[in-house]
């Protein structure tokens, strides 16, 4: 059914408050909203192709960063095949050895075997690593138990300072009182009355 | 009447080690000690508390545990995963085994001593089983997630309590289970963030168990039911260690502050006959954490970070002498660690680690008796000679003539020449000694430095010849009765013509160097010998002994000296009984050789041989200003005794000529100084 429409201009030009509204016809307003769904589709479609796209490049850029710092794969074959020869020849060294020793007579054998036995003694080094490790967090275990955090250590010159103002004859702490304590500090005030001395000299002049 | 100049030596550094462990044997009468530089101690009790055997330690060794088995046999576990067994005769480890748990944290023997238990670190208890010449590992209890800090049998054996953190188990020895498992509390609150470790366990025979853990708590628990029974808070900080007397009456705890806590099974009413642990002593005798603790018949011995042995007798079970019940600190060791060349005026020192060697200062002023001269020549550190390998320096020696120094590991004899001009000093190796050599007791050098006199761990003497292209080995002697103690002291004549050697089980042979055999055998006197010399013109042996005793012997006649047997029937002097600390070095004076001189920690005293003995139960006092009494008081006022105590605690003390003495003093407050930290312990008002 074909509605005209018809702008209908009675009377003033002037859109009125009172005038009805204008009529848009059904198919103009399903175009223009199809119109805006599809601007929506297609932006999220460019943003979504311009991501790929940044991280497509960010990926190569990689890609070539890494082949850079890698050898050439040829230097790599070349390394691995020197390596397998290596492996071989000393395996065919080590039997060479053995057929040699077999062909020594026992009595030397036993002789090499007992003189080796009492100076010497094949050891994994990575057991005595494991070891020492061991060793290691054990008597870590223990200090941090007591001297670690928490522990409420103190120092020498602190008990016995404190033996000294408890006793029955009181005296001053210990650095005070015996001339080889605290020799750090006393250094250091030393330095500090110089400083001082020294500033103020330069103040005055 | 003595004057002498006196050169006060406090530059020796010497530095004690900490104590780790002890245990005692009740029937030998014997504390075995462990310190934190993996040496181990011997202490005879019933002999003076003399420090009878002392085996050196190693850097690579550390000690957790040590335990006796038998009277004869002694076994530590350490950090290093190795368990030790040492041979007593020869003072040294017999041989080592892996226990493959990593570090050991403690051990424990059996009642019936057929098995060891050992906590390790990856959390299992390993069984091992005691043969007659070794131990071989059985099996493996139940592992547990946590490490093993502490382990103790029941009195059955079929039972074992390991304490670990947070938590008891109890296992069953049998099947390896874990049949109990009770949960420690972590104490108040404010500590809940560290785990509560327990330090130790006891197990009673009536099925409880006592621990002492890191929140300061000793707990009483019922095993079979796995409750609480009891709670006594001890301390602020950590009980380290916890022993329980013999008859189960008594429980010994130490604790992070240098308390001891002891508590008693008592009924709190009289007349009822339920018991219960109440807390009745407490003593301060130490001022840093107390890690080892045990209890005799008679007393309580502690030992800890601060270095010394305290043995403190409970007076309610002291029967015998009232000297008994006096309270005992070991703190120096019962050798002494100094020798000196006299006619140089050289000191050396011994160090575990190394040897310094010092020429004494001088003084060009001269000054009235009880004046302090000033120092024109300060004393100078020549050399400093550091040990090869891991093995600590046992002995050590320099000749006469100060151009020798030699020194022993338990697994090495070295010897060294030494050449000291004006400025200048240069050490030589000597690199071929006699194969013969491997280890020494004791090492002493002829008086004029021609020979060398080894102690060697086989209880024989070996003679060495010494020269400047060579030394030879000349003689070995071996003691009459065939005892393979070890030797601790020796002495060598003046003259050169005899030697001494007194051993481990109290015997001392006297051999004729000339003739090379053995010359006599003195009668054995039931107290270790803690100190020999030769005079040098009677040649009359003086031998003091742990017990105070000073006997003399002439060499030539074979029998002890009149003057000797008037001694003993005089009586010593009652200052004696005083003395706490054995004789550690006798030495004759060179200008006049009536004079005996011999120090022990706290005085050292001249003896006068010509003066009369008579006298000697009346007072004394020693004499400051002899010229100025007059004439008449003098005669009346010798006494052959004279004690002078103006210098303690004493290392070493020499006459050297023209009446100048040598004294080394080691003050604690410096030995104190060097302790590690203390427990900030609040007092109020400060």
């Amino acid at each position: 059914m074909n509605i005209d429409v018809k702008a209908v201009g009675l009377g003033a030009d002037s859109s009125d408050d009172e005038d009805a509204p204008e009529e848009v016809t059904f198919e103009k307003a399903k175009a223009d909203a199809v119109r805006s769904m599809r601007n929506a589709l297609d932006t999220i479609k460019r943003d979504k192709e311009l991501l790929k796209e940044k991280r497509r490049k960010r990926q190569e850029l990689f890609q070539q960063q890494k082949k850079r710092k890698l050898l050439s794969e040829d230097v790599l074959e070349e390394i691995e095949l020197a390596y397998t020869k290596k492996r071989k020849t000393l395996d065919s060294e080590e039997q060479e050895k053995e057929s040699e020793e077999d062909e020594s007579s026992e009595d030397e054998d036993e002789v090499v075997n007992a003189r080796l036995k009492d100076s010497y003694k094949a050891v994994r080094l990575k057991d005595q690593i494991d070891a020492n490790a061991r060793q290691e967090s054990a008597s870590d275990f223990i200090r941090s138990r007591l001297y670690g955090p928490g522990t409420n250590r103190t120092t020498t010159n602190h008990m016995l300072s404190l033996k000294n103002k408890t006793g029955m004859n009181k005296t001053a702490a210990v650095q005070f009182v015996d001339k080889n304590w605290g020799s750090e500090k006393k250094g250091e005030a030393e330095k500090f009355k110089k400083r001082w001395i020294q500033n103020q000299n330069m103040i005055t002049n | 009447m003595v004057e002498f100049k006196v050169h006060r030596v406090r530059f020796f550094d010497y530095m004690p080690s900490g104590i780790r462990c002890m245990a005692f044997h009740s029937k030998a009468d014997r504390l075995a000690l462990a310190r934190l530089d993996g040496s181990v101690e011997i202490i005879n009790f019933s002999n003076n508390y003399f420090q009878e055997k002392v085996i050196p330690g190693n850097d690579s060794r550390s000690i957790e545990a040590i335990c006796w088995v038998g009277c004869d046999r002694l076994f530590t576990a350490g950090l290093n995963g190795e368990i030790v067994e040492f041979d007593l005769e020869r003072l040294c480890p017999k041989y080592t085994l892996d226990a493959f748990g990593g570090p050991i944290w403690t051990a424990a023997c059996n009642s019936e001593e057929t098995h060891f238990a050992f906590g390790c670190e990856d959390g299992s208890v390993k069984l091992f089983e005691i043969l007659p010449d070794k131990i071989q590992f059985e099996r493996n209890l139940d592992r547990q997630k946590g490490r093993i800090l502490s382990l103790s049998w029941h009195k059955s054996g079929t039972l074992i309590a390991a304490g670990s953190l947070d938590v008891i188990r109890v296992f069953d020895v049998k099947s390896g289970h874990s049949v109990q498992r009770i949960l420690v509390d972590k104490g108040p609150a404010g500590t809940h963030n560290k785990d509560c470790v327990v330090w130790n366990v006891a197990f009673l025979s009536d099925y409880t168990i006592v621990s002492g853990d890191s929140v300061g708590k000793v707990q009483i628990w019922d095993a079979n039911k796995g409750t609480l029974i009891k709670t006594h808070l001890v301390s602020k900080w950590d009980v380290l260690s916890l022993s329980v007397s013999e008859n189960e009456d008594s429980i010994v705890a130490g604790t992070s502050e240098g308390t001891v806590v002891q508590f008693q099974l008592l009924s709190p009413t009289i007349g009822d006959t339920e018991t219960q642990w109440i807390r009745t002593r407490t003593f301060k005798h130490h001022t840093h954490d107390v890690r080892a603790v045990t209890e005799t018949k008679t007393a309580v011995v502690s030992g800890g970070l601060d270095t010394q042995l305290v043995i403190c007798s409970l007076l309610d079970k002291v029967e015998v002498k009232p000297s008994e019940s006096v309270l005992r600190k070991v703190i120096f060791p019962h050798r002494t660690l100094v020798s000196c060349a006299k006619k140089p005026g050289l000191l050396l020192f011994q160090f575990p680690d190394q040897l310094e060697l010092w020429r004494l200062g001088g003084t060009d002023t001269v000054g009235k008796p009880g004046e302090s001269l000033p120092v024109t020549r300060k004393p100078e550190k020549l050399l400093q000679l550091k040990r090869k390998g891991d093995d600590h320096i046992c002995c050590s020696t320099i000749s006469e003539c100060g151009q020798w120094i030699a020194y022993s590991t338990v697994t090495s004899i070295r010897l060294y020449q030494l050449q000291c001009e004006s400025n200048n000093i240069s050490i030589t190796k000597v690199s071929k000694l006699p194969k013969v050599l491997r280890s020494a007791h004791q090492l002493q050098f002829s008086a004029d430095s021609s020979k060398l006199f080894v102690a060697s761990e086989q209880a024989t003497i070996h003679v060495i010849s010494l020269s400047r292209s060579e030394c030879k080995h000349v003689h070995t002697f071996k003691p009459k009765s065939g005892s393979s103690a070890p030797v601790h002291l020796l002495a060598a004549s003046a003259d050169g013509q005899w030697l001494t050697s007194a051993n481990r089980h109290c015997e001392i042979n006297v051999y004729n160097l000339k003739k090379l055999k053995h010359h006599c055998m003195l009668p054995v006197y039931n107290s270790l010998p803690s100190a020999m010399a030769i005079h040098p013109e009677t040649n009359n042996l003086l031998i003091a002994h742990a017990d105070q005793q000073i006997f003399e012997f002439s060499t030539v006649d074979k029998q002890y000296t009149d003057w000797s047997r008037k001694l003993h029937k005089e009586g010593f002097h009652k200052c004696r009984i005083k003395w706490h600390t054995p004789i550690t070095h006798i030495t004759f004076n060179p200008s006049a050789p009536s004079q005996v001189m011999l120090h022990d920690t706290y005085m050292f005293c001249i003896i006068d041989q010509s003066l009369p003995l008579d006298g000697l139960k009346a007072q004394f006092y020693s004499q400051l200003t002899p010229k100025d009494m007059s004439e008449t008081d003098r005669p009346s006022k010798t006494n052959a005794f004279k004690m002078c105590t103006k210098y303690q605690p004493l290392l070493h003390v020499n006459v050297l000529e023209d009446d100048w003495l040598v004294v080394v003093e080691r003050p604690l407050i410096d030995i104190h100084s060097q302790l590690p930290a203390p427990v900030r312990q609040k007092k109020f008002g400060t």
